[in-house]
């Protein structure tokens, strides 16, 4: 049975999402590589690859540069791909700044924006600019490019739902009402003061400016100035990204470790695509100790090893023993993991797949092959 | 300050740290910066909420907002909560307040900090101070705010803030600085593009390297070869086998990734076993407060 692989079939978009660490990178090339092997043109948007992966897939430089996975790379790994398999590397600064070319009215305004040093923290640093960025390439390739399938992975955010809250927030910074109210329209920095001083008199504006510095107020000021009459470009933009992820031809794939916290993560996240009509096409419960004595026999003792182990080259040094013990602390780990995915399983009823821990980490076409199997 | 990539056991050092603190006797608050409330749970004791709550004895826990650091850093810098009340808890400016980037991670950092100076009856407050950071990106935000605004602010109360705060967070004989991994690719490349950012950029004192859920090398070379065609008997020893080879797997890559952590950074590093637990909660942060304790720091290469 592959139920994520099959769910995800007809889809246009994938978009990987899941706590931090649980597989997203890993499950989002995976899925891309197994259409593109059953013959589709995929792209596959990763965001922070693990550094081996990136060389797998071929990926050198940051740059929003789309590149083919050449044939013989799919050779090395035993592979014949009927399709394409394109890959490329979010880089957020730049995503910001083709933005900001976009929405500008003239090369002046570019200008001023892109030389601010608060765009330039934002555009780097402000948390959930990663999140919005990603969301904003996304549609940009969904419109302008014609793959069969891209498969979106999302940034290593501490909470899953910080992929859909973030753009809203930074939005709100960027359309900020009270700000607004404050700064615009049409004030200078220079006459910073004198609008703060109408706003319930001159103790608050004097109050502010102690509390944060009359420079990072004429920084924030000259900021939103200098986006002035973008906003609305921007968010009709954000609208358009929030309508296109609820269309049916999306599909999210949640994916989590077998852990508790990872589990309430990716319920919450179900709970909210699901408030917010965005499809989900399944859930990947990634690094899963398998089942390795299935049924309800009890585990062996050392006693029950070390004759077989007598007849199969001997049993020294507390050999038997060492086996018992790895099997019951295996076994404890694998019951205790299909307790929690159950209660996942039971909540969310979506298809999923069930993805073991792979002998060792997955970082070549090979690897991502054997993973995609198991979707 | 005890940070690295996200999910690698921030909270669980963080916790086992202050453990052992307490155990010697030592007042001790670890500070949570913004997160969901880990650190109390881990100690058994309920969450705690935004209030400093004594875990178990000596043991405090702080769970540090920026609302409510905000409030508390407005009251100080106003003097007078009248004004604090009349000017902040205005809804614009709220509103406004809380879009100045870095405001929030100053606010919360000023907390931290002032608690770490704070005196009692001409004592400190804290014989020691544990702050479970974010995880890597947002630690180092936090930890640039004082020298961002160095850079940036003139004088007023906000410069002079952040003049104690840096240093107080540059001194050694004050701050210390814990890079906690993994043996696993991606937190170990995290946690060495950390250390370089501390060393060129941040200048906070770097003090130690604990490389977490490490697995037990159990078997031996030799015995990893039988396990191979061992693993395809009939059960029970093909079962056992099979779970024996996966773990023997797994310690071999650890000790990859652990020589490779140790290679590129020149910290005294700890390493921490894997723990075979269903749950993860106080006794297993007991168990690794052990483990800290009877493994003292391999001193750097
Ligand atoms: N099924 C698996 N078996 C073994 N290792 C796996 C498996 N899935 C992923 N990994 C490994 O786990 C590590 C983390 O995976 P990955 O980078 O895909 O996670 P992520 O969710 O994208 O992390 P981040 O939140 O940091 O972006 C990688 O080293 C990867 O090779
Ligand atoms: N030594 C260990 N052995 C086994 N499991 C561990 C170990 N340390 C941590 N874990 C597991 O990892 C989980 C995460 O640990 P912890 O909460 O301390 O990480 P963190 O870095 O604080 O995470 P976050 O980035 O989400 O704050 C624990 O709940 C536990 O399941
Ligand atoms: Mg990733
Ligand atoms: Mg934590």
């Amino acid at each position: 049975m592959t139920p994520v692989r099959d769910t995800t079939a007809g889809r246009r978009i994938v978009v990987c999402v899941g706590s931090g660490g649980v597989g997203k990178t890993t499950v989002a090339a995976a899925i891309a590589l197994d259409r593109a092997l059953a013959g589709g043109r995929v792209l596959v948007c990763t965001i922070d690859p693990a550094r081996r992966l990136a060389n797998a897939l071929g990926l050198t430089s940051l740059g929003n540069v789309e590149s083919r996975v050449p044939d013989h790379k799919f050779a090395e790994a035993g592979l014949r791909a009927k399709g394409e398999l394109h890959a490329m590397m979010l880089d957020v600064k730049r995503t910001w700044d083709d933005l900001v070319a976009r929405h500008a009215p003239d090369p002046a305004r570019r200008e001023r924006i892109l030389k601010n040093r608060l765009y330039q923290q934002m555009s780097s640093a402000l948390a959930g600019s990663q999140e919005y960025m990603a969301m904003e390439k996304l549609y940009e390739l969904a419109t302008d490019r014609d793959y069969d399938l891209i498969v979106l992975d999302t940034p290593p955010t501490a909470h899953a739902l910080d992929f859909l809250d973030a753009p809203d927030r930074i939005l709100d910074f960027l359309g900020n009402d009270a700000a607004r109210v404050l700064l615009a329209p049409a004030i200078g920095a220079g006459k910073l003061g004198l609008r703060l001083a109408q706003l319930g008199g001159g103790y608050v504006a004097k109050t502010l400016a102690r509390f944060t510095g009359q420079a990072a107020l004429s920084d924030l000021g000259d900021f939103l100035q200098g986006f002035q009459g973008m906003y609305e470009g921007f968010k009709d933009r954000a609208g358009a990204v929030r309508a296109l992820l609820s269309r049916p031809e999306v599909g999210f794939v949640l994916v989590t470790s077998p852990s508790p916290i990872s589990i309430d993560e990716a319920m919450a996240f179900h709970e909210r695509l699901h408030a917010e009509s965005m499809p989900v096409a399944g859930l990947v419960a990634n690094r899963v100790t398998p089942d390795l004595w299935p049924g309800a026999a009890p585990l062996p003792s050392p006693e029950d090893l070390a004759s077989p182990l007598g007849e199969r080259g001997g049993n020294d040094r507390g050999f038997a023993r060492r086996l018992a013990e790895t099997l019951a602390e295996h076994q404890m780990l694998a019951a205790a993991e299909r307790r929690a995915l159950e209660r996942l399983f039971e909540a969310v009823s979506a298809p999923y797949a069930v993805v073991p821990r792979l002998e060792s980490d997955v970082h070549d076409l090979r690897g991502l092959a054997r993973l995609a199997e198991r979707l | 300050m005890v940070t690295g990539k996200g999910g690698v056991g921030k909270s669980t050092v963080s916790a086992a740290l202050a453990v052992l603190a307490a155990r010697a006797g030592k007042r001790v608050l670890v500070c949570e910066v913004n997160a969901r409330e880990r650190i109390a749970p881990l100690l058994g004791a309920p969450p705690a909420g935004a209030q400093i709550r004594e875990a178990r004895p000596g043991l405090f826990t702080l769970n540090v907002t920026p609302p409510d650091a905000m409030r508390e850093y407005g009251i100080m810098v106003l003097k007078f909560r009248t004004i604090y009340d009349a000017v902040f808890e205005n809804r614009l400016v709220r509103h406004f307040l809380r879009v100045i980037p870095s405001l929030a991670e100053l606010v919360m950092l000023g907390k931290i900090l002032f608690e770490a100076k704070s005196e009692e009856r001409g004592r400190p407050r804290w014989d020691v101070v544990i702050v479970d950071a974010p995880a890597t990106g947002h630690a180092v935000q936090l930890l640039r705010v004082p020298s961002a605004l160095l850079d940036t602010v003139p004088a007023g109360p906000l410069r002079g803030d952040a003049e104690w705060m840096q240093a107080l967070l540059l001194d050694p004989a004050r701050t210390a600085l814990a890079i906690v991994t993994l043996p696993e690719e991606m937190p170990v490349n995290e946690a060495i593009d950390l250390d370089a950012q501390v060393r060129s950029e941040l200048g906070v004192p770097r003090a130690a390297l604990f490389v977490n859920a490490m697995p037990e090398a159990r078997f031996t070379h030799e015995e990893e070869a039988r396990l191979e065609s061992l693993a395809g008997e009939p059960p029970p020893l093909g079962p056992a086998a099979a779970a024996a080879r996966l773990q023997a797997l797994r310690a071999e890559q650890a000790q990859r990734y652990l020589a490779r952590a140790r290679a590129a950074l020149d910290l005294p590093t700890t390493v921490l076993p894997l723990l075979p637990v269903a749950e993860w909660g106080a006794a297993a942060v007991e168990r690794i407060a052990d483990a800290i304790a009877a493994a003292p720091p391999e001193p750097a290469p």
